[in-house]
């Protein structure tokens, strides 16, 4: 018996206290087929089983919550690898380009984070507490994401409620296409930064 | 004129080549499972899925699948499949074998059973 089917027959039987504690965890940053989860509960929506404003609310709380341990969890830890970090040579200049990075595309990433790019999700919520990304923003834009999510796949699962599971599978690596899309626009990115000023950029670094 | 790449540079460079090899072997599987999914409306019955759901995935009638495995039809039945199988002492596979031959019964033979009371998408 597969962890999913565990987790999704909890979610039959138990209902929202059960997709409420799954949604959570996984927020947290513990892999949990979450997508699965809330595509089942659209299509028990559309069973009669469950009601749709309660999944939605359900759904999006749990995910807020597990986002806020998620960035506690970094706050914590980061200061304390902040504090060594800042000992070290050139650590401060680091931190220092760290936050002001967060500060420009925080707000962009955790909103993307939410709903689009779902898998770097735990993440952001980390990294947004290390880099001291103001907590008043990231709830903003996490409420705003999250709830968008529950939105989308609650309704995906309630009008394709026939189809639960092959709509996850074209879900799922739809989703990995996306970050891998992502990711390669950022190295490229990157590269092409390098190329445009990389004689003076081995200089630029070291501290004066 | 090409300038000469630092090792950082390189293993910018090796690192989206490989992301774009995997986002591409990506790309095709989802690709494939989308044309999967047209092909064959059908789920693959799964161990957490309700008889209910069984049944309106499948537009067979619900009473269908309790007589095929010879058991009551309660009202808002959420049990999964598996927990049908834990109660009756059977192995989850064989209660998933028999519900697939009464679809397939059922859907040769669709006069035997009510018409069905699930609406059309």
């Amino acid at each position: 018996m597969s962890l999913t089917d565990q987790l999704l027959a909890a979610i039959s039987i138990y209902g929202l206290p059960a997709l409420f504690a799954v949604i959570a965890i996984a927020a947290v940053g513990i892999p949990l087929p979450v997508t699965l989860a809330l595509v089942a509960a659209g299509s028990f929506v559309e069973l009669g089983e469950m009601r749709l404003w309660q999944v939605i609310i359900v759904g999006s709380s749990a995910a807020i919550l597990g986002d806020q341990i998620g960035f506690v969890i970094g706050r914590w830890g980061g200061s304390r690898i902040e504090t060594r970090l800042r000992k070290r040579k050139g650590g401060a200049d680091k931190i220092a380009r760290a936050h002001a990075f967060a500060a420009r595309w925080g707000g962009t990433g955790i909103f993307l984070s939410r709903w689009l790019v779902t898998p770097l999700g735990p993440w952001l919520n980390l990294t947004s507490g290390m880099t001291d990304y103001p907590w008043r923003r990231f709830f903003v834009w996490d409420v705003l994401g999250e709830t968008l999510w529950v939105v989308i796949y609650v309704l995906l699962g309630k009008f394709f409620s026939r189809s639960v599971q092959a709509l996850v599978d074209v879900l799922g690596s739809l989703v990995w296409v996306l970050v891998g899309i992502l990711v390669a626009a950022i190295l490229f990115w990157w590269i092409l930064k390098s190329l445009g000023n990389s004689p003076g950029k081995a200089l630029r670094r070291r501290p004066a | 004129m090409m300038k000469r790449l630092n090792w950082k540079q390189w293993t910018a460079i090796a690192a989206l080549v490989l992301v774009l090899l995997v986002t591409g072997l990506f790309a095709v599987r989802t690709f494939r499972r989308a044309i999967y999914w047209r092909m064959h409306r059908d789920e693959v019955i799964r161990p957490w899925m309700s008889l209910p759901y069984v049944a309106h995935s499948y537009r067979v009638p619900p009473q269908v699948l309790y007589e095929a495995l010879n058991i009551e039809h309660p009202p808002r039945d959420r049990r999964p499949i598996r927990q049908i199988a834990k109660e009756h002492n059977r192995p989850v596979d064989e209660v998933i074998g028999t519900l697939n031959e009464a679809i397939a019964r059922s859907r040769q033979h669709p006069a035997n059973g009510p018409p069905s009371p699930e609406k059309s998408p």
